[in-house]
């Protein structure tokens, strides 16, 4: 008997969710937001999508989809003809007429929110995981993700008990030519504090310097980003056509520490707490040490 | 004079790939619809009762996006072609271009304020938002070409080398204060700016699209009037005074229509390079050098030229697009470079 109770169960609750089911999880998505594309990629709906815009370039595996140009200058048609249930971007998304043709072709459009807080990425996910119909999920990664960051924190507040927080800049070029200082507004300003170090520039936004002025500047750590190359190439490169940089502090004790620049669009991304920790780590490397060693 | 092609070959050619040019329009894009549904949407769309099941699609496509797109190339398209033919017969000088006079380079410092000073400061309210752009840049675009007629004019005269000149000198202080926006400007509203810069038919609602209708309708019927005054001009501006024009008042007519007309065109879709060049330089080359003909012709040329390129911008990276300006660029230069090549042979 229980048996088939069971299966009576089960035929009744499947039955219900299966209108809940297609009212509440688009099947065909266009994601316009590098940073919510990642995160719906990490949430398990990379099969969803369908198209994505052109900041959307990690995980590697978007590129091959159809790309539906620039975020701020979306096409009505062009995104019509992947014919989409579902356009999730944030509030750069636009313009806004365009937006409006879509809606009135009906299409699910939800807007998300690029700042860069825990309270936005919790809002974020919350949201994303309802419309990928796995709340769940989005919860636990929220929650691991506010665990990993919580925990670096309180290294890093250990080990800035022992230290001078360093003092660093942040660099984006492209093939190490007239790179661009990251100010204190900017993403890259605030990995830098958010791991713990010093950002010496005092600028808005991302603005060019002279040499001669990063030369006095003297950071402890430069972190670089380059747009073409990485890793140790693009570190060759930044000395290659900024011979001075060798003169710092940073180079003498090669503290030249390179970084994705995707890291640095699209507000928190999943990858952010692992490049956080590898920030830190290279900007205390006694605590990091001391953490190896026993 | 020159003779070129009879003006009515000419016409009917012209208006036949101008109406081709709208059909294509209409016809194609990124969602490929069936043929049969278009035309039966295009006729709905136009008040005939045709039945049909299923058209719902075509019908949005068509009506929401494809029509007011055309509309607003064919606007676009003829009044920068006709812009081209005034600033061309002012300045006696086929090289000229309704950059010329500054009105391209203020509407874009215009588009400049608008787009960094909303993404600074923000407070706008919410209902001006949407046309803050559109209202700067015509703004813009008006309020240095009047700058420039008048530092061009000196005891009761206008001095069209003079005009040239200051429009020279207002353009690149015009680019300083955008270059200086630029430097200010955040990556997001850089690339706005720079997109800006390059003109796009997207997003063309019927909302936006009426106040450069009415400016086109107007520029459109008023300087084909004033074509005898400008045939008059080609001798010069003493033997068209003494062929009875009032030399003054054509200047300024059409000084104003050039800034109000291309105003309102860079306002609803941005800076489109070439068209007020190239456009009438070509039909010159077909009509011979009368602005009985030529002011008509390139008014269809243009708007033809505009929606041809247009079609080359939606379908060319589809479902993303390609800004236009880029387009009539690599339309328009090759085509120029081929002109002054084969002239002088």
């Amino acid at each position: 008997m229980p048996s088939r109770l069971r299966l009576l169960a089960l035929c009744v609750g499947f039955a219900l969710s299966l209108p809940l089911h297609a009212a509440e999880a688009p099947q065909r998505w266009v994601s316009a937001g590098g940073g919510l594309s990642e995160w719906i990629v990490a949430l398990g709906g990379e099969s969803k999508l369908v198209g994505v815009d052109s900041t959307s370039q990690h995980p590697a595996s978007l590129t091959r989809l159809a790309s539906i140009g620039y975020q701020r200058q979306l096409s009505a048609e062009g995104i019509l003809s992947l014919r989409p249930q579902l356009l999730v971007g944030t509030e750069e998304m636009g313009p806004p007429p365009v937006l409006g043709q879509i809606k009135g072709a009906g299409v699910q459009v939800e807007m998300f929110s690029s700042a860069a807080t825990m309270a936005a990425l919790q809002g974020n996910l919350e949201h994303l995981g309802r419309l990928l119909g796995d709340p769940q999920r989005a919860e636990a990664q929220l929650a691991s993700y506010r665990q990993h960051l919580e925990q670096r924190q309180q290294w890093i507040a250990k080990a800035k008990a022992g230290h001078k927080a360093p003092g660093v800049i942040f660099l984006l070029g492209h093939v190490g030519a007239k790179p661009l200082v990251g100010g204190t507004d900017t993403a890259a300003g605030w990995l830098i504090e958010e791991a713990g170090g010093h950002n010496l520039a005092t600028n808005e936004g991302y603005k060019s310097f002279s040499v001669e002025m990063l030369a006095a500047l003297d950071p402890d750590v430069i972190v670089y980003a380059d747009r073409a190359l990485d890793g140790d190439a693009a570190l060759k490169a930044l000395l290659k056509e900024n011979p001075v940089l060798a003169a710092t502090q940073a180079a003498r004790n090669n503290r030249v520490i390179a970084l994705d620049p995707t890291l640095l669009v699209g507000g928190l991304g999943p990858r952010l707490p692992d490049s956080i920790d590898a920030l830190s780590a290279s900007f205390y490397p006694d605590a990091a040490q001391a953490a190896v060693a026993p | 004079m020159r003779r070129g092609i009879a003006p009515r070959n000419l016409y009917i050619g012209l208006g036949c790939a101008c109406v081709l040019a709208i059909w294509l329009s209409l016809a194609l894009g990124p969602v490929s619809l069936p043929l049969g549904d278009t035309l039966k949407a295009t006729l709905r769309l136009a008040g005939l009762p045709i039945a049909g099941t299923g058209l719902e699609q075509a019908e949005l496509i068509v009506g929401q996006i494809r029509l007011p797109r055309t509309l607003l190339g064919l606007a676009v398209g003829a009044v920068l072609a006709l812009s081209g033919v005034a600033m061309q017969g002012l300045f006696r000088n086929p090289l000229a271009d309704p950059g010329l006079v500054g009105v391209s380079s203020g509407a874009a410092l215009g588009a400049a304020i608008a787009i960094v000073g909303e993404s600074r400061f923000g407070a706008v309210p919410e209902a001006l938002s949407p046309y803050l752009l559109s209202i700067c840049a015509f703004v813009g675009g008006l309020g240095v070409t009047a700058l420039v007629y008048r530092l061009g004019r000196k005891d009761g005269q206008t001095r069209v080398a003079t005009m040239l000149l200051a429009g020279i000198a207002l353009t690149a202080l015009a680019g300083a204060a955008v270059g200086l926006f630029t430097y200010i400007a955040d990556d997001a509203t850089l690339r706005s700016l720079t997109f800006w810069n390059l003109g796009s038919l997207n997003g063309a609602s019927y909302a936006r699209l009426w106040p450069l209708l009415v400016v086109s309708v107007a520029v459109a019927c008023w300087l084909p009037r004033r074509a005898d005054a400008l045939n008059a001009l080609l001798l010069g501006e003493s033997e068209a005074r003494h062929l009875g024009v009032e030399v003054e008042a054509l200047k300024r007519e059409l000084v104003f229509c050039t800034a109000l007309g291309v105003g309102a065109a860079v306002a609803a879709a941005g800076m489109i390079g070439f068209i007020g060049l190239v456009v009438p330089h070509l039909v010159r080359q077909l009509s011979g050098p009368d602005h009985r003909v030529l002011l008509p012709a390139s008014l269809l040329a243009g708007a033809t030229l505009l929606l041809f390129a247009d079609l080359i911008a939606r379908l060319a990276l589809a479902p993303a697009e390609l800004p236009i300006g880029i387009v009539t660029a690599f339309l328009g230069a090759p085509f120029f470079l081929y002109l002054l090549v084969r002239g002088r042979s």
